[in-house]
């Protein structure tokens, strides 16, 4: 170790460097702020100490009472067990059905833990090769399940003068009435459509062909509210055929993303994850790990995980990726005609660095894009076909069929309809009604349709203004099926017996033709007569074993390319992309994005998605006008201060401002999906007492509906096509941003000696890691004498996590997956407000650097399980104490919350039942796990390492006799992590996973000069800014 | 002076108070219910399956070796000696004697509380289903309860060579089942504090943990 590690001075170079929020950076937050909270939490006491005599006697009375009534015998008890118990279910053992994700059009493969006949936890399915854990949606859609507020049963509406009015029918009279009315259509010669999002299913899309084959004029649409409609465009330009390409991150040497967000909400968030981490292994000999340039104005996941962030202006995006596709034509040899329009400074060097490199790596690079525009995607195309990625990187022999929407068909749908050439729509999936801006006229086109028949788990906007709405089921209590990438089919069965008369679409439209078919039958039988053939004759006896195994794996993936022959490319005339709207003078560039947990909305309904902070802004709850620190402060805004966003169409939304560094100064973004019909019910969501606020804005909803701006133009569904003024209007909305407290920073005047340094993330680049791994993280700290003696022996496993940064995206399916496991309750947004969120894993967010230019790390952080535990040493009643394995157990049946040991961790990942939480909805409490207990008010609560999975499988080892059990345990956070960032095992066994990694240079504890000895281990982040031009490089703090 | 003594009364009277409201009251912690034997709706008796038949437990209540819950046993357990053991030996034996002395068959008689499970199927005195009688669960009164917080695991228990009895107490002399001990957390220590390591009955060595969250999670 040199002299300047162990120097102060060099030390506290580190200080300055990770900070959270721009306040914190300009040291508001510790200042003033600070002060202030610590005031009001004084004046707070000061009035509660006010307790009169009178009022203890009362109190002392009523806790006799309450004694008196809470020990006696308690109620009498009913145990109801199975009449004729099904044979594979014994009660109080969990196993495992094998489905499909339905969160999204991703169709990841996954298995659902069920106990009693009921799922309570979905996670990922290790059989199907590309995916790989489960996201943040897809663990929360377990919720909607067991959701109250779903359809039961069909409704009819009666068209008044001003409005509907919705009366139930039963299944069977709206299959009569709708029969009758196609009828009459078919004699007609009418003419019918379905409107639906992406179907993935093939057995769907046979059922919807056959159903619509009865008519003489049909069709059906698909289109996605997070479009990549031009991106298929594109491929049938050059390549002939409508498809998505199979993006293969993890042969990518150097990934250029110019605005897609592919670890956040593109097409297939998981499976990219998944494959970028596997290019990305810092320990791997020889070294694997790509470059990843990314270029964007707003801060995404996906850029705030990229080496090389370029931050573009609005309508930037389009020149910088001409002037790509110059400099490459130029290197390739191709004569290119467009005109170049010039780039500022930055984005130009950006551009020309990976040129460079992409060209150096040919057939190694991936370029993408999030463009609407057609034209511009043509021309990612053909730097992919010049740089020779196509069947490299790009797969198209078996392309993706997880986006199939095609904004110019939606187009003419609606001219169709505003012409009353339409005679019966059926909308399935999406929600037009929302989706879609004002402009484009669906609503208005939707009232010259004769007959609009909804399906749909929810009443929402589309479902108010159709004739019939008909209950849909959820995923997993119902069949189906799903090719994600051609030839990778995934089963989806039921798990538990319908909890509504829902159906799905195929069983619904089979029954309109007349034919009762079960929904299994429709499946199977489609799956007999056209996948069983495709099938090799050598790898099942029988169609029956075939489906069975399929069934049992949830999936099915055809070996190799199976023949699929790649469609070549097709020479087309060069086409200008059409110029992008750039804001003028005074004005704000929009850009409408999606956040991970909302995506286009249709999860509006699920709290856990809507407590859930958002990995970069970490703000639940809302949304939010991003602007950077710098356009803030030019207006004059501070966090929190609500403007008017309006349009030179005079559209308007009032937004509270979230300032956002590393956003461009131009630029305001504002995430889609939020101000749906449906969350009025949150109004009370959280404990009820006095101070209690809503989690609803005035209007009754959650966030405001930014698809407004949305434009809808020349068949393209565009999100940035706006520009917009900013008008303060003297209000505030305080954000639930779960950032900015719990801070590790300490003033240096209050530090402890060798205290004042926190880094509690640690990053290096990639030449330095392999230049010198010794040094490369930072200073290893050599542990202090410590006070207590070392009596925490650990006979037989030590239980331990290892993190690593490198891997870890933020993307935070490891919180979600966390709630649903140990039944953490949704406390609202005031409760958020007030620092009292439930989760036991929260994602630390650190930026660093000046102005646009900001490197992100993303800390999941989790109780540390230290072997010298603060919050031990000062629990007056031995609540929380050490156990054998190494663990840090909380008891909840001793403590008696004093919340001293809160105070005392100095990670700040205890959680305090404030209230009963409330758990009123019979239904709902279905998803609990029976494994883990429900606390009760006035208890700490705090990761346990998933204790109950430790002690399931010691248990299942013990009726097995054997010790194999123990070596698999997978913790809900690591089980669903699409990166397997998250490690967890035995300490103690040296050839363990986690030992191993624990053993890298790479590997160090948080606050290591605490000396708490935590149990989880953090492995550094590794970047690759490895190029002999980059200036970031020296610029870094462990470098001197 | 007065006011002293008037107070010193007054606190002495609520003390007594104290008193008398704990030791009158029904005191229990959560577990605590030795001798609790509730009526069932169907007169079952241990005594005769798990006593005089030795039934193994475990056979009903297949539960208690795969899984946390020991479970009570479906009823369809039940049936696979009852759609033949349909009243008592002497009842049937005489039955039969008589049928072969009347030269007929003898009839199925099913005693009175064995017919609650066939009423319960929905099926009539053949066993076949009864298209007038609708299934219908049996709803038993718990017994054995534990608190929420604790996590006690049965199979873990039977895979260790713990008799059942341990637990439960000589529930093959109950004709009503009866909660035997207080099952609470000293009671569980009193085992896990003196049996550091106990051998299955397969020849495997189990360590016994103390740690509170062998249990509490």
């Amino acid at each position: 170790m040199s002299d300047e590690k162990t120097n102060p001075e060099a030390k506290s170079s580190i200080k300055s460097v990770y900070w959270r929020s721009p306040e914190e950076k300009e040291g508001v937050l510790n200042q003033d702020d600070l002060n202030q909270d610590i005031q009001k939490a004084l004046n707070t006491q000061e009035q509660d100490s006010g307790a009169s005599r009178r009022s203890f006697l009362k109190l002392a009375g009523f806790s006799l009472a309450a004694t008196v009534a809470g020990c006696s015998r308690g109620p009498v008890m009913h145990a109801i067990p199975y009449l004729v118990s099904p044979e594979e279910i014994v009660p109080g053992l969990s196993y495992q059905i094998a489905t499909t994700c339905a969160g999204c059009t991703a169709g990841c493969a996954a298995l659902a833990t069920c106990r009693d006949g009921r799922p309570t936890k979905l996670e990922g399915n290790p059989r199907q090769s590309w995916s790989g854990g489960l996201c943040a949606v897809g663990q929360a859609s377990l919720l909607p399940l067991y959701d109250s507020h779903r359809f039961s049963e069909s409704m009819r509406s009666k068209k008044t003068e001003a409005r509907r009015e919705f009366s139930a029918i039963t299944w069977k009279k709206a299959d009569e009435e709708i029969r009758e009315q196609l009828a009459a259509i078919q004699g007609a010669g009418g003419n019918i459509r379905i409107l639906s999002g992406t179907i993935t299913s093939p057995s769907t899309l046979a059922a919807i062909d056959t159903f619509l084959s009865g008519f003489e004029k049909s069709g059906h649409v698909m289109f996605d509210p997070l479009s990549a409609s031009s991106i298929l465009e594109a491929h049938e330009r050059t390549h002939k055929t409508r498809v998505v390409p199979h993006f293969r991150f993890d042969r990518a040497k150097i990934i250029a993303s110019f605005d897609a967000d592919f670890l956040g909400t593109w097409i297939s968030p998981v499976e990219f994850s998944k494959a970028y981490a596997k290019g990305r292994n810092p320990d791997s000999s020889p070294t694997v790990f790509s470059k990843h340039y990314h270029f964007e104005s707003r801060m995404s996941l996906t850029g705030s995980r990229s080496d090389h962030r370029a931050v573009v202006a609005p309508g930037e995006l389009r020149d910088a990726i001409v002037f790509l596709w110059d400099v490459i034509s130029r290197k390739a040899g191709i004569e290119n005609t467009l005109p170049i329009t010039p780039v500022s400074n930055k984005v130009e060097e950006s551009i020309q660095s990976l040129s460079t490199e992409l060209w150096k790596h040919r057939g190694q690079g991936l370029v993408i894009s999030g463009s609407s525009d057609p034209t511009l995607q043509t021309l990612i195309n053909r730097m992919n076909h010049a740089l020779g990625n196509y069947g490299k990187t790009l797969d198209l022999a078996r392309p993706s069929l997880q986006k199939k929407g095609n904004d110019r068909e939606l187009t003419q749908l609606i001219t169709d309809m505003q012409e009353g050439s339409i005679d019966a729509l059926i909308v399935q999936g999406v929600n037009p009604a929302f989706d879609l801006p004002p402009e484009a006229g669906f609503v208005s086109a939707l009232k010259n349709v004769k007959l609009v028949i909804r399906l749909s788990p929810y009443q929402d906007e589309t479902s108010q203004l159709s004739d019939y709405v008909c209950a849909e089921s959820h995923s997993l209590e119902s069949w189906n099926d799903t090719e994600a990438i051609r030839g990778s089919y995934s089963l989806t069965q039921p798990t538990v017996p319908p909890l509504q008369s829902a159906r799905t679409l195929r069983e619904t439209l089979t029954r309109w033709q007349g034919r009762t078919t079960s929904d299994r039958d429709l499946v199977r039988e489609y799956w007999r007569r056209e996948i069983w053939p495709t099938v090799p004759m050598t790898s099942f006896p029988s169609f029956e074993s075939f489906f069975q195994k399929s069934l049992h794996d949830g999936c099915y993936e055809h070996e190799g390319s199976s023949g699929a022959k790649a469609p070549a490319w097709v020479d087309s005339d060069l086409v200008a992309p059409k110029e992008s709207v750039k804001p003028k003078a005074g004005e704000l560039g929009l850009i409408l994005y999606s956040k991970l947990a909302m995506l286009d909305g249709s999860h509006a309904h699920n709290p856990w998605l809507q407590e859930l902070p958002d990995p970069v802004t970490k703000v639940s709850w809302d949304n939010y006008a991003c602007l950077s620190p710098k356009t803030a402060k030019a207006k004059n805004l501070s966090q929190g201060d609500t403007v008017i966003i309006s349009s030179a169409g005079g559209t308007q939304i009032r937004l509270p401002v979230q300032l956002q560094p590393g956003q461009h100064e131009d630029v305001v973004a504002v995430a889609l999906g939020y101000g749906r019909s449906g969350t009025e019910r949150f109004h009370g969501i959280g404990p009820a007492w006095l101070e209690a606020k809503p989690s609803v804005g005035s209007d009754g909803r959650v966030g405001k509906n930014a698809s407004v701006f949305l434009t809808l133009l020349s068949g393209e569904l565009g999100n940035n096509g706006v520009s917009v003024t900013l008008k303060p209007d003297g209000g505030r909305s305080e954000l639930a941003c779960s950032q900015d407290y719990h801070s590790l920073t300490v003033p240096p005047h209050l530090a402890p000696k060798g205290g004042e340094v926190r880094d509690a993330v640690r990053s290096t680049t990639l030449s330095e890691w392999k230049n010198d791994p010794d040094h490369a993280i930072g200073e290893h700290h050599d542990h202090d004498k410590s006070l207590w003696k070392d009596d925490h022996l650990h006979p037989g496993a030590r239980w331990g996590l290892a993190v690593d940064l490198t891997a870890c995206t933020g993307c935070s399916a490891c919180v979600v997956s966390c709630q649903a496991e140990n039944n953490i309750p949704v406390v609202g947004k005031d409760e958020m407000r007030r620092h009292r969120e439930m989760h036991w894993m929260r994602i630390d967010r650190y930026y660093q650097g000046e102005g646009t230019d900001i490197e992100t790390v993303h800390q999941p952080m989790m109780c540390q399980h230290c072997a010298n535990a603060p919050c031990e040493t000062v629990c007056p009643v031995l609540a929380t104490v050490h156990s054998k394995e190494g663990l840090n157990q909380q008891v909840y049946n001793r403590c008696v919350g004093t919340r001293y040991c809160a105070n005392n961790c100095p990670y700040k990942v205890r959680r305090f039942n404030w209230f009963d939480y409330p758990r009123e909805d019979r239904l709902q409490n279905m998803s609990l796990n029976p494994d883990v207990t429900i606390r009760s008010r006035g208890v700490m609560e705090k990761c346990s390492l998933c204790v109950q999975r430790i002690q399931g499988a010691k248990a299942e080892d013990r009726r097995n006799g054997n010790e194999n059990g123990v070596e698999t345990i997978e913790v809900a956070c690591q089980q669903s992590c699409p990166t397997s960032a998250i490690i967890f095992g035995d300490l103690n066994d040296p050839e363990s996973k986690i030992s191993r990694s624990v053993a890298t240079k790479r590997s160090y504890t948080v606050l290591p000069e605490l000396n708490t000895k935590p149990g989880v281990f953090y492995l550094a982040k590794v970047s690759n800014q490895d190029q002999h031009n980059d200036p970031t490089t020296s610029a870094h703090p462990t470098s001197g | 002076m007065d006011r002293m003594i008037a107070r010193i009364f007054v606190v002495c009277l609520l003390l007594i108070g104290v008193v008398v409201v704990a030791v009158t009251a029904d005191f229990h912690l959560p577990g605590n219910h030795a001798g609790y034997a509730p009526t069932q709706p169907i007169n079952f008796s241990h005594r005769l399956h798990a006593g005089e038949l030795s039934i193994d437990c475990t056979y009903c209540h297949y539960g208690a070796r795969k899984s946390r819950t020991a479970g009570i046993p479906p009823a369809n357990i039940c049936m696979n000696c009852h759609q033949d053991v349909t009243s008592s030996f002497d009842t049937m034996l005489s039955e039969k004697l008589k049928a072969i002395d009347e030269e007929r068959e003898a009839t199925r008689i099913i005693s009175p509380e064995i017919a609650k499970i066939y009423r319960a199927l929905g099926l009539n005195p053949e066993g076949l289903p009864d298209p007038e009688q609708d299934p219908e669960p049996i709803q038993w009164t718990r017994v054995h309860h534990l608190a929420d917080f604790v996590a006690f695991d049965h199979s873990v228990h039977v895979a260790g060579g713990i008799a059942c009895q341990s637990c439960h107490g000589p529930v093959q002399t109950m004709d009503r089942l009866r909660q035997d001990r207080d099952l609470n957390m000293g009671f569980c220590l009193d085992c896990h504090r003196n049996t550091p390591a106990i051998a299955s009955p397969d020849g495997h060595t189990t360590h016994v943990s103390t740690d509170c969250a062998a249990c509490h999670y």
